[in-house]
């Protein structure tokens, strides 16, 4: 199998090559050829041909001479498309490849290095799966899958627009030639043991998988997150190939926005499931650690949301256009970014998983990427000429420029605090710590000011409007800031202690205020719109609320993703309230956290052919009542799943993981809306023989979860189409029942 | 509404902001009982788990406990914060505070940010002047086509107005 | 799977998706240019979104009155310009 996936990535390799080669040749031909075009290009022929050069392609060699007997021989509309069958061809031998790992891992093939490294025989089956990126060359194979599956989805449905998909499609190759050539020359998954000789002697068992992956969340996040890291080559894509041939108008946005979202969504998953295992497993307590690779996957996403943003003044007013092409750009350099600290060890982090020397070809591929990225717009910048005009600083317009500049400003400071410790190395010769502490004083007032923004923005309308016309839309939400406020003073939240200021309690109240305030502002935005539709066509406010979604789902469901924002922001800030304490605990030994009362029961060991563990078992008490908890019973008829009522007890868990003999906590949880109760085995005192338990009550930390449903929620209406005005005269009667009480569609 | 008004509720919002940013930064010393705490979240452990020192949580960990104990020594010897730093960089390096220090060089990673975001800001302002957003001229023409006594343009205007819900929508 | 094993489902593989990329067929999709008029109806689509939403947004009371007049009447301006040229256009 070994042969057969080498094999495979070779010929995608091949594959991905001849698509960039004849796609660009082909593309170039046609664009000589359009009437009218072909001249004033051909004086800049010579510069493609530098690019090209740049690029590593023949094209330099081949001339102006060559590309006229290839336009005599073959219309350059078959070359495109051979380019766009290469697309194609190259996935399903990368899809080789990648079930050629699989397989390998699934029938214990130990010859090949990288599974005797990362599987060993008793390891479950989901987790045989988590081998593909457990280890850098099988995380650059699902890369490069992930990459290709893409790149077959935009292949297929290149009707939408031949042009603008062709040029999509050849730039996509270039990064998967890229990662192919990575994948051949310098991380090959499929390489022997060294010294291995076909039939010959193969170790009886692998090392095993690290521990800190064997979750079940470890077998969803990775994918999510290059799901996400990957997706957003498809906008960089067609943003660059739209400049390229300077696509006519802004249509170009309109098809790449289900890309986007959908890649941003991915993103947004993938972060989240990430902050859950770090919550569930490293058992810290917390869930963000500001480590540089969770650094580097927020950063992206600050500059994938900003471009989601501000594509939209593009898309209605043709503003922004450099800038938004600068930021797809940027955030596709992130992505790389991530993958190159992920990847390359380039700064010390928790995900040491899997490194190497690859970050050579990182950042050569970025400075290629770079280049070309300001080459094309150097070009092509006329074509993105615009004339701004803004009608007031009171607009829907002016929101989304202090959205970019506060997202852009949160993504330098991450940035920044990444970088520092090299830079100081460089400047002063001594390496610093940027730890949590720096980033919680700089980066969470700028986040609560983007929350704030998230709650202005959608007050704000279109082009112009004077504060008087909108002052009362505020009242509300500036009701809601000071109620919350003295409410949380109220219950006894100070942010003040012995004079003087507690900044966890004062940002906490902060962001409770703003966040009451901002989810006033959305619902009162929802009910303001569906009043008026109620109006005209005599709906209840809930039909009316319902349609006037569906009228313009991007907006709101655009609003439904800010108030998710909003309600993982209150979870956020219930990390101000943490209490925590730690003892060693004896049989019925008892520890008190909050209002509940931990007994320990029980500590015994247990062990399985892949670890052994040790456990503790604890009773939890509330008030001197034994609390209770929901327990999944199973499923009725395969679809109802049943709870049922049963006392609560925890277990929480260290194991030994035996092929790899690395420890490993299992964290015990009991979530309810308010907080979390969270118990940790943190080991057993050699001398007394006892556990030691911590025992940590997280506030709020649902919400953060609970949040992230909402965002997918809303971005799940956001991606369904809008009804449109044609559509809706046939399908909405209360059109045809009040004919003169017309109803109103919104736009964005 | 007028020029008064508007420059008062300016003029209040920056006096907010102004006494908000101080606040934040006028963090005075924490109380002995929760001086441990705050002190070991300054501060990382050192065994290479990338954590800070308040909430490294392995047992075992080769450093945790001799830095904790080194941090109570220090502090029942009454050494003040800053001395309780600048020994523990003199044994570890500048490695073990958890975030730069705010002298030399390190102040940059400080200032940096604000300074960025105070750049940005001003230009975003700028950048709306310029487009008019700050009280500039309308367009011109707005009312020519209502006014026109061209009759193709009067049924192109009805037609619009047809189509986008001026006078029936959808 | 031996190497030979291997070596085999790779060339037939090769071999397949060789014979996929240069099939020969005429049938592919060319693209159509685009004209000035799509572009323009592109155009008028937008602008018509802007102003049904300026309607909506004056109807939930977020523009007083007279930033609502000439707002509209800008963009109406706008649209009846574009309309004109389409106007024109479709008569060729």
């Amino acid at each position: 199998m070994a042969t057969f996936g080498s094999f495979c990535l070779l010929i995608a390799l091949v594959l991905a090559a001849y698509n960039l080669f004849a796609g660009a040749v082909a593309l170039r031909l046609i664009a000589t050829a359009e009437p009218g075009t072909g001249k004033r290009l051909l004086g800049k022929q010579r510069y493609w041909f530098i690019l090209a050069g740049l690029l590593g392609l023949f094209t330099a060699w081949i001339g102006t001479h060559v590309l006229e007997r290839i336009r005599a021989r073959i219309s350059p509309e078959r070359l495109a498309d051979t380019a766009r069958r290469a697309g194609i061809a190259g996935f399903v031998a990368i899809t080789g490849a990648a079930f050629a790992l699989i397989w390998s891992v699934f029938t214990n093939d130990f010859s090949i290095t990288y599974i005797l490294e990362h599987s060993n025989r008793a390891l479950p089956i989901p987790y045989k799966f988590a081998a593909l990126w457990s280890g850098q060359e099988g995380s650059l194979l699902l890369w490069a899958w992930l990459l290709g599956t893409y790149g077959f989805v935009l292949r297929l449905t290149h009707k939408t627009d031949v042009k603008l998909y062709a040029y999509a499609g050849t730039i996509l190759s270039g990064i998967q030639v890229f990662f192919l050539a990575v994948l051949v020359f310098a991380a090959p998954p499929f390489a022997l043991l060294p010294g291995y000789v076909a039939g010959g002697a193969i170790p009886a068992d692998g090392n095993g998988l690290n521990p800190l992956l064997q979750y079940p969340e470890m077998v969803i996040h990775p994918p999510m997150l290059y799901l996400g890291y990957v997706g957003f080559s498809v906008p960089f894509a067609f943003a660059l190939g739209a400049l390229m041939m300077r696509y006519p108008g802004e249509k170009w946005i309109k098809i790449t926005r289900v890309w986007t979202m959908v890649t941003w969504l991915f993103l947004t998953c993938g972060i989240f499931l990430g902050m859950h295992w770090a919550y569930a497993v490293l058992g810290w307590g917390g869930y963000w650690g500001w480590d540089p690779v969770e650094n580097a996957s927020f950063m992206p996403w600050l500059t994938g949301t900003a471009f989601l943003h501000s594509v939209m003044m593009q898309e209605r007013k043709g503003m922004m256009k450099s800038w938004n092409v600068w930021l797809i750009f940027s955030t596709f350099l992130l992505t790389m970014l991530g993958t190159l600290l992920t990847r390359a060890g380039l700064v010390s982090s928790v995900h040491a998983f899997a490194q190497s020397s690859i970050g050579t070809w990182f950042v050569v591929f970025m400075g290629i990427v770079l280049t070309v990225c300001i080459f094309t717009y150097i070009l092509q910048r006329g074509h993105l000429k615009t004339e701004h005009h803004m009608e007031s600083l009171v607009s829907r317009e002016s929101s989304f420029l202090f959205n970019n500049l506060v997202l852009l400003t949160a993504c330098f400071v991450i940035l920044w605090g990444t970088l520092f410790p090299i830079i100081s190395e460089y400047v002063q010769g001594t390496k610093v710590t940027v730890g949590a502490p720096f980033y919680n004083r700089v980066a969470v007032p700028i986040g609560l000011f983007l929350v704030f923004l998230t709650g202005v923005g959608p007050l704000l309308p279109w082009r112009a409007t004077s504060f008087k016309a909108i002052k009362r839309n505020f009242v509300l939400p500036v009701i809601a800031l000071w109620a919350t406020v003295i409410v949380c003073l109220a219950v006894g939240v100070r942010p003040w202690k012995d004079g003087s200021l507690d900044s966890g309690s004062f940002y906490a109240v902060v962001a409770f205020a703003v966040a009451a305030a901002v989810l006033t502002a959305i619902i009162a935005e929802f009910l303001r719109g569906a009043g008026v539709i109620s109006r005209q066509t005599n709906r209840n406010l809930f039909a009316a609320t319902w349609l006037l979604t569906r009228r313009n789902t991007r907006r709101y469901g655009g609003y439904i993703v800010h108030i998710g924002v909003v309600v993982v922001v209150i979870g956020l800030a219930g990390s101000a309230f943490n209490r925590s304490i730690e003892s060693e605990m004896g049989l019925h030994s008892t520890m008190q956290i909050g209002p509940y009362t931990l007994e320990q029961v029980g500590a015994t060991q247990d062990s399985n052919p892949n670890y052994d563990s040790d456990y503790a078992m604890l009773n939890v008490y509330k008030e001197s009542r034994r609390a209770k908890t929901l327990e999944f019973e199973g499923f009725q008829s395969y679809v109802i799943p049943i709870f049922r009522i049963v006392p609560l007890q925890m277990t929480p868990e260290k194991r030994v993981y035996l092929a790899s003999q690395q420890p490993q906590t299992m964290v015990a949880i009991h979530s309810l809306p308010e907080w979390d109760l969270y118990v940790v085995y943190e080991g057993m005192n050699p001398d007394t023989d006892q556990p030691i338990i911590k025992a940590i009550l997280n506030p709020l930390v649902g919400w953060i979860w609970f949040g992230l449903v909402v965002i997918v929620f809303g971005t799940f209406v956001a991606l369904v189409p809008s009804l449109s005005p044609a559509t809706a005269s046939l399908r909405v009667p209360a059109a045809k029942a009040a004919p003169m009480t017309p109803a109103l569609k919104g736009g964005d | 509404m007028g020029a008064p008004a508007r420059f008062t509720f300016w003029t209040r919002a920056a006096e907010a902001a102004v006494l908000a940013v101080a606040i934040c930064f006028s963090l005075g010393a924490a109380t002995p009982a929760s001086r441990m705490n705050t002190l070991s979240h300054q501060l990382m452990c050192q065994c290479g788990c990338a954590q800070l020192l308040g909430e490294c949580d392995h047992v075992g960990c080769p450093d945790r406990d001799k830095e904790l104990s080194e941090l109570t020594t220090d502090m029942a010897a009454g050494l003040t914060d800053q001395q309780i730093m600048d020994a523990f960089v003199a044994k570890y390096g500048a490695t073990v505070l958890a975030a730069p220090t705010t002298k030399g060089f390190d102040l940059v990673a400080w200032v940096a940010p604000f300074a960025v975001f105070a750049a940005a800001l001003l230009g975003t302002i700028l950048l709306i002047r310029r487009w008019g957003g700050l009280g500039g001229k309308p367009l011109e023409g707005a009312t020519a086509t209502a006014e026109s006594s061209d009759p193709a343009d009067r049924e192109r205007l009805e037609r619009i107005r047809r189509d986008t819900g001026a006078n029936d929508g959808f | 799977m031996t190497e030979t094993d291997g070596l085999i489902a790779g060339v037939l593989l090769l071999f397949a998706l060789f014979l996929y990329t240069f099939w020969p067929e005429n049938s592919f999709a060319s693209q159509k240019q685009k004209t000035r008029l799509d572009y323009l109806l592109e155009r008028k689509e937008q602008l018509y979104e802007n102003l049904r939403d300026l309607n909506f947004e004056y109807r939930a009371g977020k523009y007083p009155e007279e930033d609502f007049v000439s707002q509209r009447g800008l963009l109406e301006h706008e649209t009846a310009e574009l309309l004109a040229e389409i106007d024109h256009l479709q008569q060729v």
